[in-house]
């Protein structure tokens, strides 16, 4: 396993450099190192043109800049081949663009867990609704985990359509075991989609190996830009899709009554593209790639492992999920009962420049059914040290010790 | 509370620095909340909170701690002072403009409007110009003659009586304003020559005597003695010189000020001044209304117009 060489890594973000801020927002957005800005000025400075349209020698480019990033992003996740990526703006267009995709009907069903991010809630609402579609909510188990057994009676029970679950959540970073449960969904002639939004940044997520028909996931939590994201699905599937979003690009040839349209992705990305992101992300995947996901993941153990340890002996605070670091990826998610878990946030950002996330982190509807008002939520990334987990622990400490 | 206590302030310190606008709208934000009875969920009041919290936690946790279990006794305790510097304040601006001084009238406390409190500066009878420190409550013309000392439109619904030094800075600074005064306004006007100098002293018999031998030239030389120099008008050769260009008999006035009437006259309008309590020039009455001190056009004009001011 590679060695996080962190005088280098420093070198490449430059909010590392500031000793009074310390970035653990991380499952909300990572920071980007230089080469991912300066892989995006390069874009715009050298070759701003439109890919897959004009032929000049700049839109070649811009085209040949976005294939390489489409094939290195499908690399990373073990597609079989680079079409079989779309560029979305994010997560939540991924998971919207195979809703509106599948031609679901009044009395498909559709699973999902019971902590899913309101990206993968609001839509399948919104279609029980408009179209009469049932939505089926697997409960998980008391500690948070998941819940197999629930889950293989309740496909038993419905002929499920799809099943959409986020492979690591973003409330507590507990992961489903995906394998297992894309297996199951194939046995009863559901299609899988997972978010990969919490997943696919901090582990190694192989979509050949895992057989997953849908992955959706997002350029900034993996050092990516803001704006662009992915949407990685079967090539068959793709094909018998119908388009989400129509229009420019997105067809071969038309009539003023007829369409031919582009055969996947194309037929998926309407419109002109994000190619500074596209570019910027397929830099982002080469700077994981040359971390190492491994190296990652072991980091990230180190400091959720320490911090566990080191704060469970705040009286009264409570880690949302399972005591056992291993299984909560980079995520540390706790509340005090009682005490404000905003304030703490804010307190800890203004006394020691600690940056986390505090409220119910886009899954209002866990909250609501755990009546809990809110948590606060330290997420981890490679570039975070020891040495700032040990000065959280301290400050945080101090912070509770006066509210 | 604490909404509108931080509104104020940070709308205060936004007009002087951007980097506030930002919280001062949304302080607003939470007080127009609660004025229209709307749940105030803009957590502004959290946020504050927890800020000066975590700021203080830097420095004392004790500190911190106390801050934050008191934060509503706290906030009560900065919305009171809050208010109260506001009235302060808005009292303090209103007796400005009203009187020239933030304290009131005649009052010469500290003024932030006039640090130096020059509205209020007096040249004391016999020192030298200074604060003023006497009892400005006490200054009146009731029972005083003001009959006998030079007047200009007798009869004029409306009264100035400026009591002043030749020599007095303040006097000096106070003139040309009460010059204005009188030219634009129709107004019965008495001088009262009140030296609290020894070098000017010698100017009242002269005064009374060049009253006495044209009232009309007199006015004239008075306006010369406060536009020249102190140092000048401290000579007698130069005052003589005055009196010549304004038509004055030397010889005639040096025979009246030798005169034992005159002697007499000086006296008697000293003794006259004593009775407005009088501790320092200028003192100028208007309508029988007594001021202490140079003040702004403004305030002379308000007092005198009255609600014809406005």
């Amino acid at each position: 396993m590679k060695q996080i060489n962190y005088i280098d890594i420093k070198k490449d973000f430059s909010l590392l450099g500031n000793p009074n801020l310390h970035y653990f927002d991380n499952a909300c957005q990572t920071l980007r190192p230089r080469q991912v800005i300066e892989a995006m000025t390069k874009y715009y400075e050298d070759y701003p043109a439109c890919g897959g349209r004009s032929m000049h020698r700049l839109a070649a480019q811009v085209t040949k800049q976005c294939e390489e990033a489409r094939q290195i992003i499908a690399s990373f996740i073990g597609a079989k081949r680079k079409e079989e990526i779309v560029f979305t703006r994010n997560t939540t267009e991924g998971i919207n663009l195979v809703a509106n995709s599948l031609n679901l009907k009044a009395g498909d069903v559709v699973l999902t867990t019971d902590k899913e991010h309101n990206s993968n809630l609001i839509p399948w609402q919104m279609f029980v609704k408009k179209l009469g579609i049932i939505h089926v909510i697997v409960p998980s188990k008391p500690d948070n985990t998941f819940d197999l057994e629930a889950y293989t009676q309740l496909l038993e029970k419905h002929s499920a359509k799809l099943v959409s679950m986020a492979m690591t959540s973003n409330l507590d970073g507990v992961s489903i075991p995906a394998d297992k449960v894309v297996k199951l969904a194939h046995q009863h002639k559901a299609l899988m989609l997972l978010d990969g939004a919490q997943a696919v940044p901090h582990h190694s997520v192989n979509v050949g190996k895992l057989d997953v028909d849908f992955l959706a996931f997002s350029g900034h939590k993996m050092l990516g830009p803001s704006g662009i994201g992915v949407l990685y699905g079967k090539f068959h599937l793709l094909e018998e899709l119908s388009p989400f979003l129509v229009g420019g690009d997105t067809v071969s040839s038309s009539t003023y009554t007829t369409q031919e349209f582009l055969p996947p992705p194309e037929k998926f990305e309407a419109g002109l593209q994000d190619y500074a992101g596209i570019i910027g992300l397929g830099e982002a995947v080469n700077y994981l790639n040359r971390v190492g996901l491994s190296a990652i993941e072991a980091q990230e153990l180190e400091l959720n492992t320490y911090l566990t340890e080191a704060i469970s002996s705040i009286d009264g605070l409570k880690i949302l999920g399972p005591e056992d670091p291993k299984t909560r990826s980079g995520i540390v998610s706790f509340y005090i009962p009682g005490k404000d878990h905003h304030q703490i946030a804010l307190m800890l950002d203004e006394s020691a420049g600690f940056l986390v996330r505090s409220g119910q982190h886009c899954v209002h509807s866990w909250f609501a059914l755990k009546q809990i008002p809110g948590t606060v939520r330290v997420s981890f990334y490679f570039y975070n040290t020891l040495e700032e987990a040990e000065a959280f622990v301290h400050s945080l400490k101090k912070v509770v010790s006066i509210l | 509370m604490f909404c509108i206590a931080s509104f104020i302030i940070l709308s205060i310190i936004a007009i002087f620095n951007a980097a506030y606008r930002d919280l001062a709208r949304e302080a607003y934000d939470c007080v127009f909340r609660r004025i229209t009875f709307k749940p105030c969920n803009t957590g502004f009041k959290e946020k504050m909170k927890a800020k000066l919290s975590g700021q203080l936690l830097n420095r004392s946790v004790r500190a911190a701690r106390f801050f934050n279990h008191h934060f509503e006794l706290l906030s009560w305790i900065f919305f009171i002072l809050t208010i109260g510097s506001i009235f302060w304040t808005g009292k303090g601006l209103f007796n400005f403009y009203m009187y020239g001084s933030c304290n009131g009238l005649n009052k010469s406390g500290f003024c932030a409007l006039d640090p130096k409190g020059e509205n209020n500066k007096v040249s004391q009878a016999g020192g030298s110009c200074t604060s003023g420190t006497g009892d400005e409550s006490k200054v009146t013309l009731n029972g005083v003659n003001t009959s006998i000392f030079p007047s200009i439109n007798i009869g004029a619904k409306d009264s100035v009586v400026l009591i002043g030094c030749y020599s007095c800075d303040y006097t000096r600074k106070a003139y040309p304003t009460i010059k204005k005064l009188i030219t634009e306004n129709k107004v019965n006007y008495t001088f009262a020559h009140y030296p609290v100098k020894e070098e000017t002293l010698y100017l009242l018999p002269i005064g009374y005597c060049a009253y006495k031998q044209n009232p009309t030239a007199y006015w004239q030389l008075n306006d010369q003695l406060f536009e020249n120099s102190k140092e000048d008008i401290a000579k007698r050769e130069f005052v003589d010189t005055l009196l010549q260009k304004n038509g004055y008999d030397i010889e005639a006035i040096n025979s009246c000020i030798s005169s034992p009437e005159a002697q007499s006259a000086v006296v008697e309008r000293r003794i006259e001044l004593e009775k407005t309590n009088i501790y320092g020039t200028p003192l100028l009455f208007i309508n029988n209304k007594g001021l202490v001190g140079p003040k702004p056009y403004r305030v002379y004009e308000r007092i005198l117009k009255g609600f014809k001011f406005w």
